[in-house]
């Protein structure tokens, strides 16, 4: 059911991003960087299939919307194999999975600038975008009706840390993130409901 | 109403600022349907405090009356989304009454201002900057050094001091106002007791109420602390319930909760508390020694002559006194608004006397906290006194509209306009706004750091929940900021660069005061807490003043030759007319009449025969000092001779919702001063059928039970014994109110039979809770805070008057009020109250005629509804006996929030759109949170520890709500007792609510 993540080997867990947060950036980023930035050749096992050198203009090509800045989980959760909740951050403790703060993505990226122009490119708008204090609008992948209440934190209890895929897709692999299942369909909530023989009770969502 | 329908487009920077940006945010402000959001807007900066999804609650202070309840406010996303009652306030204990829980359409409230406004040349308002309306209240105050006032509302805390400094630095005077003052209680406990200060009543402790027009559960005093007090001693536990008298020419909702209603004439309630002190002191004399000096003041009030002035025979005043006297300790209560008329001091003065005589001064009236309630009336007529003479040249009104709560005859807004440059702090544009000069804006309570101090041992705070909604500016720091800029002694009485510095040197101060080890520790234990709250109660012990005539009473006079008397009335959901731009207010039925969204005239059966008018029919009052229209409601519960109108409508601002909304009964007052008090109650009133119509919006149906068993019942002695309503009824020698024949009951049994076999099948085999309720009528007062705590918590839409008209409220809790006897002349009336929501029957007769499946069962026992499934065919309304199913008719979604009233609601919930059918789900959301979070934790649910929002709102605890499969939970205990009964039992449906039968005394009624 779930596509294996490789596990996280990274530094960054809560208590990380807190320390980021009330570091306010710089010192703490910069040592968060250092010990996170490896680069794709010092890595044995890439599971990344695409090029790191992808443009804005490449994403026409992608499946899903095209979002304001080209922001590639597969860099991201892929290769540097940041966990899942160091950006969505609410995920595990809140019904909501918690959009990144503008803050948590300068976090690294007031230290990285990216190592090639087309990546140097992306991170300029996110940079532009905190200089001017305007948060970036992201397009909305997947939503539910607004009947229906789906709580994150207790299915990650229930299928762990790594459930994000069950609905979610691997987006390790996704240089720009498309909606594997059509989570908006009941369905494809109760089948899951059903072979796990669990709460099928409409008002467990819907109320 | 507004037909405004609030668009989706919320600014977007307005968006960051009051909402910060989640899914969840987004997905509140819009209506059920899933292609509107398509972004996601991150914060800027995370909040550390906030978590998406999951509430945080601040720890605040009322400021709808001056009681001060103590507020936990629920905020989601950085926004607030309800009131509720903060559990270790010692004044209401985590309970909060209707217009405590509309505060929160006080702070979204859509005519809010968006900045300081100035009066322009030609007499339009013009929005400018705060610099520039600083600027210009510094060059008016520096003009005028002397000839500053300021008129303030009723507020003791921190910024009250700050006031006082500020204007004494401008050598002006402060004027202390609120006006429900309740003056003459405090004048009379100053001339009786010499305390300066209205006292407090332990209405827990009293097994003996006697009310004189008292309205202790709507507006008198602190209501919600009264209320938990009446309920503890006047609701059932297992011995004799304290009973309660009311003496009053109206049964308000106080005394249509009393055993009796003593229908006096009115002005005459005070000869009748002194007949009843003399009889108690020439009877059966307990009182303290020094009141034996009060013989000869009180020998002249005899109850024969009493009888005649008060319109109640020799006996009954003789029961009445002799009750009171009996039980110890009793409790008689004076001074609200209702029977405020020329003798209302002689009246407040009467009943110390009386209290004092029967011992209670000490036990259950208690002197000493040094509540007070502003400078009063006479301080009011000073002020324009000095109007008039043209020595204020700048006027400050903060937390105060004089122009709306003064009576129209005493000129005012012409004396106002005297005034050379007019200030006014109120947030939205209301009367005394509308004739400043200047409008500073200030901010709403739950968008600034303050403090108050109702009496001594409680001193709530105050702190920002949210960014604020509108650029408002804390009065406090404009306080500050003017001084600093005057210069001189104001610049010496602004210590401080803003009012949260302000504050907080205050509170260490405070700190330092109480010997705390860490000032800053110390300031933050009480914000969390939510104030500093001391134990004890304080009491004084007082005595009798030296002064032999310490009051008489011969009949309060009146003004005019009408021929009835004008009650102007205050109401629980108006009360002085500040809740009127709340629309959940307007559409709260108003519990004694059942009217929404406008004002009516209360006109008594035999006096509506007389003047030939029907319910509708506008009458046209007159009296010396004006004429207003109003419709009529013929009401039983009112003196013949008397015409009841309510206070609070007919605002000429005020914002959409109470803009003409009614009209002003204080149009038809006086406004001569009665000795410190304004006289609400002094005046005769002519009436006249204009042949106009106007359909009253109540909400009731047939107010008569008709033989149903709805409301049901029980005398004190039966409940004693631990009767229960059958064996009631046997012994009563009728039966039941309705029986089923024995082969009804045969089949009954049959049926329930097989319904127990269904109930093995599938999920519903196995082991869940079964959720239940019980509501405890002999607790309920009907004052409708479930109901509000309801809209607050599910997202009830208000729907509007014209839609009221049709039947289509949705209030998922409503309360019923059902009138009993009252027929004839003579006979009692009495009231009953019934809290009527979803019973979630077991075999609900909604759930078979779905033909969607979209009302079923729980396993857990509720009765399910499921907005997604349903598609409107109404089959479930048409098929509920007890018509708890609203039908969503229009989208009343889109109406009912205009922006920001949008940002209310409560994400937990579905907004619910057109053509859907809705009904209380008890609080299922509520259910499965709390559900989830045991999960989570990997426990299992402890009973009590999370209740339905009706349950957490009612001041009276009427209300228990749990799982009837756990033995030890607090719903079983409650519903175990032998007055319990199932409203329509004999349909079989099963309830999941058990009601309580109400407990009365009926002994000695005439």
């Amino acid at each position: 059911m779930f596509t294996a993540v490789p596990k996280s080997t990274s530094l960054f867990g809560d208590q990380m991003r807190k320390l980021v947060l009330l570091g306010g950036g710089a010192l703490v980023a910069i040592i968060a960087a250092v010990v996170l930035w490896r680069p794709s050749s010092a890595q044995t096992q890439d599971p990344v299939t695409v090029a790191r050198t992808l443009t804005a203009a490449d994403t026409a090509a992608f499946r899903g919307p095209t979002q304001p800045i080209l922001f590639r989980h597969d860099l991201h959760a892929g290769q540097f194999k940041m966990q899942c909740q160091y950006c969505h951050y609410s995920a595990n403790v809140s019904s909501e999975p918690g959009i990144p703060s503008m803050q948590t993505c300068m976090g690294c990226h007031l230290v990285i600038a990216g190592t090639d122009s087309t990546n140097q490119a992306e991170i300029t708008k996110l940079r532009n975008a905190w200089r001017d204090r305007k948060p970036i609008e992201w397009n909305r992948i997947h939503f539910l009706a607004r009947h229906v209440h789906f709580p994150h934190d207790r299915h990650i209890k229930a299928l762990g840390a790594t459930a994000c895929a069950t609905c979610h897709g691997d987006v390790t692999r996704m240089p720009q993130v498309f909606k594997v299942n059509n989570v908006t369909n009941m369905g494809f909530c109760i089948t899951c409901h059903l072979e796990r023989g669990v709460n099928r009770d409409c008002t467990a969502c819907h109320y | 109403m507004s037909d405004q329908t609030p668009d989706n487009k919320l600014d977007r920077r307005r968006f960051l600022t009051v909402v910060g940006a989640t899914g969840a945010g987004a997905a509140a402000l819009s209506g059920c349907t899933t292609d509107r959001v398509q972004k996601l807007i991150p914060y800027m900066v995370g909040n550390e405090d906030q978590i998406p999804g999951i509430a945080t609650y601040y720890a605040s202070s009322c400021t709808e009356c001056a009681a001060a309840c103590g507020l936990h406010v629920r905020t989601r996303e950085g926004r607030a989304v309800k009131l509720e009652g903060n559990p270790v306030h010692p004044v209401n204990r985590g309970t909060i009454c209707s217009r405590g829980q509309a505060g929160l359409q006080g702070l979204y409230n859509p005519d809010r201002i968006a900045g300081p406004m100035a009066r322009q040349a030609d007499g339009t308002f013009k929005q400018i900057e705060w610099t520039e309306a600083i600027t210009l209240l510094v060059t008016k105050l520096k003009a005028a050094p002397g000839r500053v006032a300021v008129l303030s509302g009723q507020a003791p805390g921190t910024f009250d001091t700050l006031l006082e400094g500020w204007t004494r630095a401008q050598q002006g005077t402060l004027t202390r106002w609120e006006p429900f003052g309740h003056e003459p209680l405090r004048l009379a406990s100053q001339r009786v007791f010499g305390r300066d200060e209205l006292p407090l009543h332990d209405f827990a402790a009293a097994k003996h109420i006697v009310s004189f027009g008292a309205d202790f559960l709507e507006t008198w005093h602190t209501p919600v602390e009264q209320q938990r007090g009446f309920a503890q001693s006047h609701g059932f536990t297992q011995g004799p319930t304290a009973k309660t008298v009311y003496v009053s020419p109206r049964m308000d909702l106080t005394g249509m909760n009393a055993d009796a209603w003593v229908r006096v004439t009115p002005g005459t309630e005070a000869i009748l508390a002194l007949t009843m002190a003399n009889i108690i002191l020439s009877e059966r004399n307990r009182a303290p020694a020094d009141a034996n000096g009060l013989r000869g003041m009180l020998g002249g009030y005899t109850a024969e002559k009493a009888a005649q002035q008060v319109g109640v025979t020799v006996d009954k005043i003789r029961q009445l006194a002799r009750e009171f006297a009996s039980a110890q300790p009793s409790l008689a209560v004076a001074g609200g608004v209702g029977t405020q008329h020329r003798e209302a001091l002689e009246l407040c003065a009467a009943v110390h006397l009386l209290n004092y005589v029967a011992g209670n001064v000490g036990t259950t009236v208690k002197f000493g906290a040094g509540v007070t309630r502003g400078d009063g009336y006479a301080a009011i007529e000073r002020l324009f006194g000095r109007f008039d003479k043209g020595e204020v040249a700048v006027l400050l009104v903060h937390d105060a509209n004089p122009l709306y709560a003064l009576p129209k005859s005493g000129q005012f807004a012409e004396r106002f306009a005297k005034v050379g440059f007019k200030v006014s702090t109120a947030a939205v544009m209301d009367e005394t706004a509308m004739a400043s000069d200047l409008v500073l804006p200030s901010l709403h309570p739950l968008e600034r750091w303050d403090d108050i101090r109702p009496r001594a041992g409680v001193l709530g705070l105050m702190q920002p929940v949210m960014e604020p909604v509108f650029a408002g500016r804390h009065t406090g720091d404009v306080l500050l900021q003017t001084g600093k800029q005057l210069g001189g002694t104001a610049a010496s009485v602004a210590t401080a660069t803003d009012y949260k510095t302000y504050l907080q040197n205050a509170w260490a101060l405070e700190a330092k005061r109480r010997r705390a080890a860490d000032a800053v520790q110390f300031w933050r234990d009480a914000l969390q807490r939510g104030g500093l709250f001391d134990v004890a109660s304080p009491s004084a012990p007082v005595r009798l003043s030296a002064t032999a005539q310490l009051t008489k009473a011969v009949g309060a006079t009146f003004d005019g030759d009408g021929a009835y008397t004008l009650i102007a009335a205050p109401t629980l959901t108006m009360s002085d007319g500040r809740g009127a731009n709340r629309p959940w207010l307007l559409e709260l039925s108003d519990p004694v009449t059942k009217i929404t969204w406008w004002h009516w005239a209360e006109v008594h059966p035999e006096t509506a025969k007389e003047l030939d008018v029907r319910e509708g029919e506008i009458l046209e009052l007159t009296t010396p000092h004006g004429t207003i229209k109003a419709p009529v409601y013929i009401y039983p519960g009112i003196h013949p001779g008397a015409i009841a109108v309510p206070l609070g409508w007919g605002h000429t601002a005020y914002g959409r919702y109470a803009q003409d909304r009614g009209a002003n009964v204080l149009d038809l007052l006086g406004a001569q001063d009665g000795n410190g008090f304004l006289p609400y109650q002094s005046t005769k009133v002519s009436a006249r059928p204009t042949g106009e119509y106007r359909q009253v919006g109540k909400t009731e149906g047939n107010n008569r039970q008709l033989g149903r068993g709805i409301a049901e019942m029980m005398p004190v002695e039966a409940a004693v014994k631990g009767l229960s309503l059958r064996q009631f009824y046997e012994q009563e020698g009728h039966a039941e109110h309705e029986v089923n024949t024995e082969r009804e009951q045969g089949a009954i049994e049959g049926f329930r039979e097989s319904q127990l076999e269904q109930r093995k099948r599938g999920g519903y085999a196995e082991e869940h809770p079964q959720w239940g309720m019980t509501v405890d009528l002999s607790r309920c007062t009907g004052c409708s805070a479930c109901v509000t705590a309801c809209y607050a918590e599910n997202n009830l839409p208000t729907v509007g008057e014209e839609e009221i008209y049709r039947g289509r409220e949705m209030t998922w809790i409503r309360i019923e009020r059902f009138w009993e006897g009252g027929e004839r002349e003579g006979e009692p009336l009495e009231a009953r109250f019934v809290p009527m929501m979803c019973q979630h029957c077991d075999n609900a007769p909604c759930e078979p005629v779905c033909p969607v499946y979209a009302a079923y069962h729980t396993v857990d026992g509720l009765n399910g509804q499921v907005y997604n499934r349903c598609v409107g065919t109404r089959y479930c309304g048409n098929n509920c006996p007890y018509k708890v199913r609203y039908f969503n008719w229009y989208a009343y979604n889109k109406k009912a929030f205009p922006e920001p009233l949008n940002l209310q609601l409560n994400p937990d919930v579905t907004v619910r759109g057109r053509g859907v059918m809705e009904k209380c789900t008890m609080c299922v959301h509520r259910i499965r949170g709390a559900q989830h979070t045991a999960k989570l934790e990997d426990r299992a649910l402890v009973d009590g520890e999370f209740t339905t929002a009706c349950a957490q709102a009612c001041p009276s605890g009427a209300i228990t709500f749990g799982n009837v499969k756990d033995p030890a939970s607090k719903v079983v205990a409650a519903a175990r007792s032998p007055r319990g009964y199932h409203v329509f039992e004999e349909l079989n449906v099963r309830p999941a609510v058990t009601y309580l039968a109400k407990v009365r005394h009926t002994e000695g009624q005439s």
